[in-house]
């Protein structure tokens, strides 16, 4: 499951053939995999499939505007790039996608139930942990697919809806990223040098469950006690609390899955209150998710972050060219580097298009959502961030990555340095097994 | 005339029970409303209107109707309402999901109970002030209850709980489990069955002499008093009935949703949300909270589908009813329908109208350019 399969590969390398091959055999998964240029003259599969000619309509939920909005409007451009390159492509076996978007704060079943009422043929997002868990059930009473951008908590499909439908997930789930942060902080400092941890989650069910996981994870690893765990409401507007409860306890780590407004309070309350100089090293799951609102002054200290299932300089862009492509495309249309939510977005809609175009080569016609959503299971396909597999338990698992915070003066935006990648298969159990068994079987 | 009809200075009324008589005209906008609220389903189903956003209407407008118990009758303008209807919501989530409770019903009667106690015990705190002091206290009531959910790992913090007993499937409805379209169907029709005789009990109500006792509460408190109203005691009772109407609104739509988290049921907005449903419907009447639920929260779901500035829509809407029908839609609708017939019979009248818009652009655009005149060359 690790997903570097092309990575240092020169395209033209390849020929047409093994490429469709590799990327799941239509013209469309090599375009959303930013392998366009390889397609040239290629004829589509699907083309005599039997398809209406309407274009699929569907919404995307996320946050458009306040502080959750650094992380939404990355999915909300993925999500855009990646309906582009499908229309640019000619579409899903023929058929164009039109896209519309809603901010999701708050209304996560009714803009569920309202995407339904207009006759959706898929809708993605929500952002919010609990949002998604909101909508599960109403997805599967619904029977309209939803490819969930994030709302990742590890506990969604494991526990409390182990057998879903119609609900799907691509980015990785909680686990992932908490055990990634483990491993990042062992190879930093050393197993045997951390014997202390603390944290400052937010206060909600995504915060704890990223709390818990890392607790499990680094306790196992390295037997380190926790000295204090704190939890701010989210969107707060001070944590200097939580901050001078570290400073007085002075962990070897501190672990954040602060996110979004949240990230960058907690770097600037927690540069101007030394909280660096009174721990050895500070993990934070999503800080990079902010990178875009960050000055140069705060990535510096030992500030190390996880880049979920994506980050674009990993592999180097030099020889990675889907990614070095994406990133061109995504600055000269937004004028911001893309991050993993951008992946959030972008992933999804490829993971639903891809899927669609196998089940329309695999039928010969359009398929129905029960169909689709058979076809999702199990599904592997391609994005610039390299090879996804949608896994039985409808989640999505990819490699994730994790490197120092700096700052890019090429592009003029935050960065990460010395990028660890982590296959899905070392940090999250396989499909069907629960994440707290298997950390407690290490 | 028969048992049904009487008649009352020489116009023939319609008479429901004793004290409960409708008008020719009323009697027809009630057949009226009540048909179209029993084919809602079948208006949904065949047009892009949304069913879902039409029965979450109809909740926030049953909660709007007992706010306006307090707003229309004793003049106390409550801007906590949402205290209840969050109460009412919780409750049903609490007994689906921490004491697996798998009845609608039951889950609605702790709504009630739940809302009644907290109704009791806010309107013993707030029934002795007036004005903005009423206005200021039922807000931090609400804002009181809304933090310590939102903090409170009883209730899952923001996260909120689900309704779904088993985690999956909704409540039993009248003991059968019903398929999802079923369930919504029939609490649909459980709703309109408790908007019915919720309405008939208020109507009732208001026209009772406790009722009348309210009007002069609203009209004088010291007058009241002196001719014997123990005013604090009826408007304690009033505020309870009003918590009432908004918890068993608050059950249904956790029912509804089957989902309860703070924001959209406890949080402050919502109270001004419902305040303004009673006003843009027309508080002056019995029905105008539900008309004014409907479309507001219609409004709001649909919104964000169209405009960018969505979150202006309240306000504006707000300012357009101020402004243009400060008696909201259903109280403005005699107004309107005493102007057309005027005018039917009148057509004049029509030139006098657009005589007067007219006279009204030329002062705007006389004012406007004195004012451009000051501004560019002072007042000489």
């Amino acid at each position: 499951m690790t997903t570097e399969p092309l990575a240092g590969t020169e395209s033209n390398g390849i020929d047409r053939r093994t490429l469709l091959k590799t990327v799941g055999g239509s013209a469309l998964a090599v375009a959303l995999a930013g392998c366009t240029e390889l397609l040239e003259g290629e004829q589509e599969s699907a083309a005599d499939a039997d398809v209406p000619d309407e274009p699929i309509e569907s919404g995307l939920q996320t946050f458009t505007e306040g502080a959750p909005s650094v992380l939404g409007i990355q999915a909300e451009y993925g999500a855009e790039t990646a309906v582009r390159r499908i229309n640019e492509n000619g579409g899903i076996a023929g058929r164009e996608m039109n896209l519309d978007v809603v901010e999701e704060g708050g209304a996560y079943l009714t803009n569920y139930q309202q995407f339904v009422d207009e006759g959706k043929d898929v809708t993605f997002g929500p952002i919010s942990s609990s949002g998604h868990a909101e909508m599960v059930p109403e997805i599967e009473a619904q029977e309209v697919i939803n490819v969930s951008t994030d709302g990742t908590v590890t506990t969604l499909y494991e526990e409390d809806f182990p057998d879903v439908t119609y609900s799907f997930r691509f980015q990785n789930h909680d686990v992932m990223e908490a055990l990634a942060a483990v491993n990042q902080a062992v190879e930093v400092l050393g197993a045997d040098s951390i014997d202390t941890y603390a944290g400052i989650n937010p206060n909600y069910a995504f915060g704890q469950d990223e709390m818990n996981l890392f607790s499990q994870g680094i306790e196992k690893l390295t037997g380190a006690e926790q000295v204090y765990s704190g939890f701010p409401d989210l969107g707060t507007s001070d944590m200097s609390t939580h901050i001078t409860e570290i400073n007085g306890e002075a962990p070897d780590v501190v672990f954040s899955s602060c996110w979004g407004g949240d990230a960058t309070l907690l770097l600037e309350q927690g540069h101007a209150n030394d909280m660096f100089d009174n721990t050895e090293l500070l993990v934070g799951t999503v800080l990079y998710g902010s990178a875009n609102d960050m000055e140069e002054d705060l990535v510096d200290g030992p500030i190390y972050s996880g880049s979920r299932n994506f980050y674009w300089g990993e592999p180097s862009t030099d020889r990675w060219s889907p990614a070095a492509d994406l990133v061109d495309e995504v600055q000269s249309e937004y004028g911001v580097v893309p991050t993993a939510h951008f992946m959030s977005g972008y992933g999804a809609v490829t993971a639903w298009a891809t899927a669609a175009e196998k089940a329309v080569s695999l039928l010969g016609r359009w398929p129905e959502q029960e169909e689709l959503a058979m076809v999702l299971e199990n599904h592997g396909f391609f994005t610039p961030a390299g090879y996804h597999t949608m896994g039985s338990d409808h989640q999505g698992y990819s490699n994730a990555h994790f490197g120092e915070l700096t700052w890019s003066d090429e592009h003029d935006a935050a960065a990460l340095q010395d990028v660890n990648v982590f296959a899905a298969k070392n940090v999250s159990p396989p499909p069907g097994e629960i994440s707290s068994d298997w950390i407690g079987s290490w | 005339m028969s048992r049904f009809l009487v008649d009352r200075d020489g116009e023939t009324h319609l008479r429901l029970a004793e004290g409960m008589e409708l008008t020719k005209n009323q009697a027809v906008l009630a057949a009226v409303g009540l048909v179209a609220l029993l084919i809602v389903p079948d208006i949904t189903r065949f047009t892009p209107l949304s069913f879902t956003a039409i029965h979450r209407g109809i909740l926030f407008g049953l909660a709007a109707v007992g706010l306006n118990l307090l707003l229309r009758h004793t003049e106390l303008v409550s801007f906590g309402h949402a205290a209840f209807f969050g109460v009412g919501a919780y409750a049903a989530a609490v007994l689906a999901s921490q004491f697996d409770v798998s009845s609608g019903l039951l889950m609605l009667l702790g709504s009630v109970l739940a809302a009644t106690a907290i109704s009791v015990l806010i309107g013993y705190f707030v029934a002795g002030y007036l004005d903005i002091y009423f206005a200021l206290l039922t807000l931090a009531f609400n804002q009181v209850l809304y933090a310590f959910v939102l903090q409170s790992g009883y209730f899952n913090y923001s996260d909120g709980l689900n309704v779904r007993p088993d985690g999956l499937n909704p409540p039993a409805l009248f003991g059968l489990q019903l398929s999802s379209t079923g369930y919504e169907l029939v609490l649909y029709y459980l709703t309109v069955v408790v908007l019915v005789v919720s309405l008939l009990v208020m109507w009732k109500l208001v026209n009772s002499p406790f009722g009348r006792a309210l009007d002069a509460i609203g009209q004088n408190r010291t007058r009241a008093r002196f001719v014997g109203i123990p005013v604090e005691k009826y408007v304690w009772v009033a505020f309870v009935i009003s918590g009432i109407y908004g918890g068993l609104a608050g059950g249904l739509f956790a029912l509804l949703q089957l989902h309860v988290s703070p924001e959209p049921t406890l949080y402050a907005f919502v109270s001004g949300e419902i305040l303004f449903m009673a006003i843009l419907g027309g508080f002056g009447t019995l029905v105008g909270p539900v008309i004014g639920g409907v479309v507001l929260v219609y409004l709001l779901v649909q919104a964000p589908f169209y405009i960018e500035y969505y979150n202006a829509l309240t306000g504006l809407m707000l300012l357009a009813v101020v402004l243009f029908l400060p008696e909201g839609i259903l109280g403005s609708i005699p107004k309107i329908g005493t102007g057309l017939s005027r005018r039917r019979r009148d057509p004049g009248l029509l030139r006098e109208d657009v005589a007067t818009i007219g006279s009204s652009l030329r002062r705007g655009v006389s004012r406007a350019a004195t004012t451009v005149r000051i501004i560019v060359f002072g007042v000489n």
